[in-house]
Formats: C-alpha cells, structure tokens, sequence
C-alpha cells in the first residue's frame, strides 16, 4: 500500500518541478502577498508582528487548499483519476499519495513565507521557529485534505475557484484576523467555534506572540488533527473517479 | 497470456442493468466474450458501450445482474489482469511518453527497476514511439496520445485489454497501425474488448455484440451478422440497421 502511494506522490512531485512557470509562482506569490501587506503599514512598525501569524495560518490553509484542489480536479477531468481507480490502486492510497506529493510544495511554500516574513520582513516573533513549523505542518495537511474533498464538488476550474469565498472567506472573517473572536455576537462565535482557522490562528498567535509551547496550545493543534485526520478518512471514504459523475 | 483454446469466456456478463438516476444506460445485457478474441462492442453513441466497459474494469457496480471478468468479479484485485484505455487520453501533461508509462508499470508491476524498464521499453515500442520517448505529451499529436495512452494499457502485459473508443479522431493510417497493434496483441493470445461507432473498426473483429439503448441487439461473428440480414454483399452497417428494425418491429 505504501509503495503505491509513494509512486503517486513521486509522479505528483516530478509533474510539478517540470512545469517551471507553477514551481515559480508557487515560490513568489506568497511572498509578493506579504510583501504587499507589509507595505500597507508603513506607520505601523509593530502591526505586522501582531497580524504575521494570523497571516501565516490563513495563507498557508489559502493556498493548500488551492493548489491541491485545482490539481485534483484537473485529474478528475482529464480522466486520469479515472485510469488510476481502474488499476490496482486503493482510495487510500490515492489520498495518501496526493497529501505527500503536495505536502511537499505546501511545505517549501511554508518554509519561504516563514522565512521570509521573519527575516526579509524582520517581523519579530517569541518561542522556536521549529514549532512555528510543526504547527503549520498540521494546518497544511488539513488544507491539502480539504482541497481534495471540496473538488469533488466543482466540475471545472472556474467552479473550484467559487469555492474559495465559500470555504476560505467566511473562516479569514471569523478566525479573529480582522477582529477578536470574543468580540463578535454569539452566533458568529459559535460558528467560528467549527472552523479549523479559528484554532490555526489561535494557536499560531500563542505560539509566536507569547513564546507558549507546542504542549500549551495543545488544545488548538489537537482540534487541527482532528480535522486533518477527520477530512482525511471523509476524502478517502468519497473519493469520485470523474468531474461531475 | 491466456490460452486461446480455452472453453471458458474472458469475459461472463449476465443480465446486467445499469441506471444513471432514472436513466437506463444498460438494460438486462447478456453475453459471452471468447479468451484470445478481439471483440467488438459496436453501437451509436449512448448505446451504454462506455458503462458497460466501466462494469468490467470494475468503475462501475451494476444495479443488476452479474459480471465475471477471467473468472473474478471485478475490484481492484482483479485490476492486474486487465488493462484500461479510457476514451479520453488520460495522461499526465508534465511528463514525458517514457515517464506516463513507467508511472503506470510502477502501479501495476511489482518487478526490480531493470525488468519494469523492460516492460516500459516494450510497451513503447509496440506502439512505435520510442524515439521520441522523452517528449512531453504536450507536444505530441492526438493520435500519438492515444498510442501513448495504449502503451500504458498494456505495460503489464494483462490478458485482458477493455479498450474504449481507442481509434477515434484517428487518421486513416493511424487506424491500420492501431488494428496491427491489436492483431499484435490477439497472436500473443490477449483478448481484446473494443468499443467503437465505426462499422470499419467493426470489420476488424473476431465477434462483435450490436449495443442500442443499453440492449444487446445482435451478436455473433462478422460474416455472420451480415449473412442474417438475407442480402449478399450486405455491409456490417447493413446489419446493424437490419437488427435495429428487427427489433423495433417486434
């Protein structure tokens, strides 16, 4: 079972570093985001250090979840998913390859933002850089996992990107990026109460705002596994061969 | 590879039914497909050809009725001893002709890398593009997709080959060289299971089975389908026709 996993996630990884344009932009646009950002406070030195990991959990779900939602549609409708349950090749085997193949890219996409916001945008931050990234990590695998199951809903591109103010927008909202979740009426905070990016942002803040440990915001990296490994089983258990059937 | 004089069908189908919703795309469809054939699954488009093929690589479940494909019903065990081409080209755009099929010898093949390049190498040069082996697919023609897409169908060397549609959009050149391949195939003893519209692919097989509206109209072999329709010289086109009014007459 393994290996056929790793064989989907070695084919995932070369079609990737073949297309040199979606290698690049995978690279650059997260950075030119931040960037972007950055450059809307220039009279507020120590925002950016408040809002980076509110801005770190949400483009790391923003963009896993797009680029394996885009790329596991396409081989949806080009009928290669197709072949692919036509052969030897369980559902889990499918998913599990897909999650290494992108987790890769997800994760150099990461490891550049990280860095980036904190050296190239001298965003300060408390507690280890390697927890930062363990806690990414499971935020990533999540997103990748929720790319794959939301693209059985869409038939093309342009519905997959619809997707994107259904499920990415209304988590940005509630997660407590633009306003304490403690501060909006109860049903939106009931609501937010459902949403992974609410304990992305909750936990990534601890961590890099008051230096807590990977233990101390055990609770929130707890809820993301379990959504991790809950969208995970849900994906596997639906898997559909074709766009639209 | 399957022994040719075998009694036993490759391929069992009975009474098999399948609905999309309300919509019956196979409709209680029976039949036999002899081992070390090239079988023709002949019928307009929306005859059920493709769910029928879709049954028996196991994509589908049907409603009703049963399928045995060599003896198994069809899942993913089964998948080792059949090989898939789907009417799409279904390929991996990035990679190249060599790297689509050795990703598909990976999944089906559990060989040291040596033995697996054998295969890969075999396969494509059956179907004549060796030398442009390391071309992405993106620069191929569609008629060299489609042989690139049989050339993953058939790196395993499976027994059995459901080919949906394979010669379709072909020019006439590459349709010969794709019916020489197959004829390839069939001395080696696979049995080939084809889906087609055209009465020329038709006149290339060993058996064939006349689909519409999900029903098996007609079966049998070629010369004979033709001989039924009571006219000398009468074409397979004729046939097809004779059993369509024949059956819309009872």
């Amino acid at each position: 079972m393994q290996s056929r996993a790793i064989t989907i996630a070695g084919r995932i990884i070369r079609q990737i570093v073949r297309d040199h344009r979606t290698l690049g932009l995978i690279i650059v646009v997260p950075n030119v985001v931040m960037t972007l950002i950055w450059l809307s406070f220039p009279e507020m030195p120590g925002m950016l250090d408040y809002i980076a990991p509110a801005l770190l959990a949400t483009l790391a779900l923003f963009f896993g979840f797009l680029l394996t939602g885009i790329s596991f549609l396409r081989e949806r409708s080009q009928g290669t998913l197709e072949r692919l349950m036509a052969s030897p090749v369980s559902r889990l085997d499918i998913v599990i390859g897909y999650l290494l193949g992108f987790f890769l890219f997800a994760l150099l996409q990461t490891l550049i933002i990280v860095l980036f916001t904190i050296y190239a945008l001298d965003v300060q931050y408390k507690g280890d850089l390697w927890q930062i990234f363990v806690f990414q990590i499971i935020v990533l695998i999540g997103a990748i996992n929720l790319g794959i199951f939301i693209s059985a809903f869409a038939r093309n591109e342009f519905q997959m990107v619809q997707f994107i103010p259904l499920i990415i927008l209304p988590q940005v909202f509630l997660c407590g990026i633009l306003w304490p979740v403690d501060q909006m009426n109860n049903v939106l905070q009931w609501i937010a109460k459902f949403l992974p990016l609410t304990y992305a942002v909750e936990g990534l803040r601890d961590v890099m705002l008051n230096g807590k440990s990977l233990t101390e915001v055990g609770f929130d990296l707890a809820i993301l596994a379990a959504f991790a490994v809950g969208i995970s089983v849900i994906t596997a258990l639906t898997l559909r061969r074709s766009a639209g059937s | 590879m399957s022994d040719k004089k075998s009694p036993e069908p490759a391929v069992e189908v009975r009474n098999v039914s399948f609905s999309y919703g309300k919509l019956k795309v196979l409709d209680d469809l029976s039949l036999n497909i002899p081992r070390g054939t090239s079988y023709g699954l002949l019928g307009p488009n929306g005859a059920g050809k493709t769910t029928l093929i879709r049954v028996l690589v196991g994509l589908l479940k049907a409603k009703q009725g049963s399928v045995s494909v060599l003896g198994q019903t069809p899942t993913r065990r089964s998948a080792y001893l059949t090989g898939y081409m789907p009417q799409q080209h279904s390929l991996y755009n990035e990679l190249s002709i060599v790297q689509n099929v050795d990703f598909f010898a990976r999944i089906y093949l559990r060989q040291p890398r040596n033995e697996r390049a054998r295969h890969v190498e075999e396969a494509v040069k059956l179907v004549g593009l060796w030398e442009r082996r390391d071309d992405g697919i993106m620069k191929l023609s569609g008629g060299m997709k489609q042989r690139v897409s049989l050339a993953c169908a058939i790196v395993h060397n499976p027994p059995l080959l459901f080919l949906d549609e394979p010669t379709v959009g072909l020019d006439p050149e590459l349709r010969v060289n794709f019916w020489e391949h197959f004829s390839d195939l069939n001395k080696r003893g696979v049995t080939i299971v084809i889906s087609s519209h055209t009465m020329d692919d038709a006149a290339h097989c060993d058996r064939l089975a006349f689909m519409r509206n999900g029903k098996l109209i007609a079966e049998g072999a070629p010369e004979n389908l033709r001989q039924a329709t009571g006219k000398a010289g009468a074409s397979l086109e004729d046939a097809f026709l004779y059993f369509v009014r024949r059956g819309e007459t009872n």
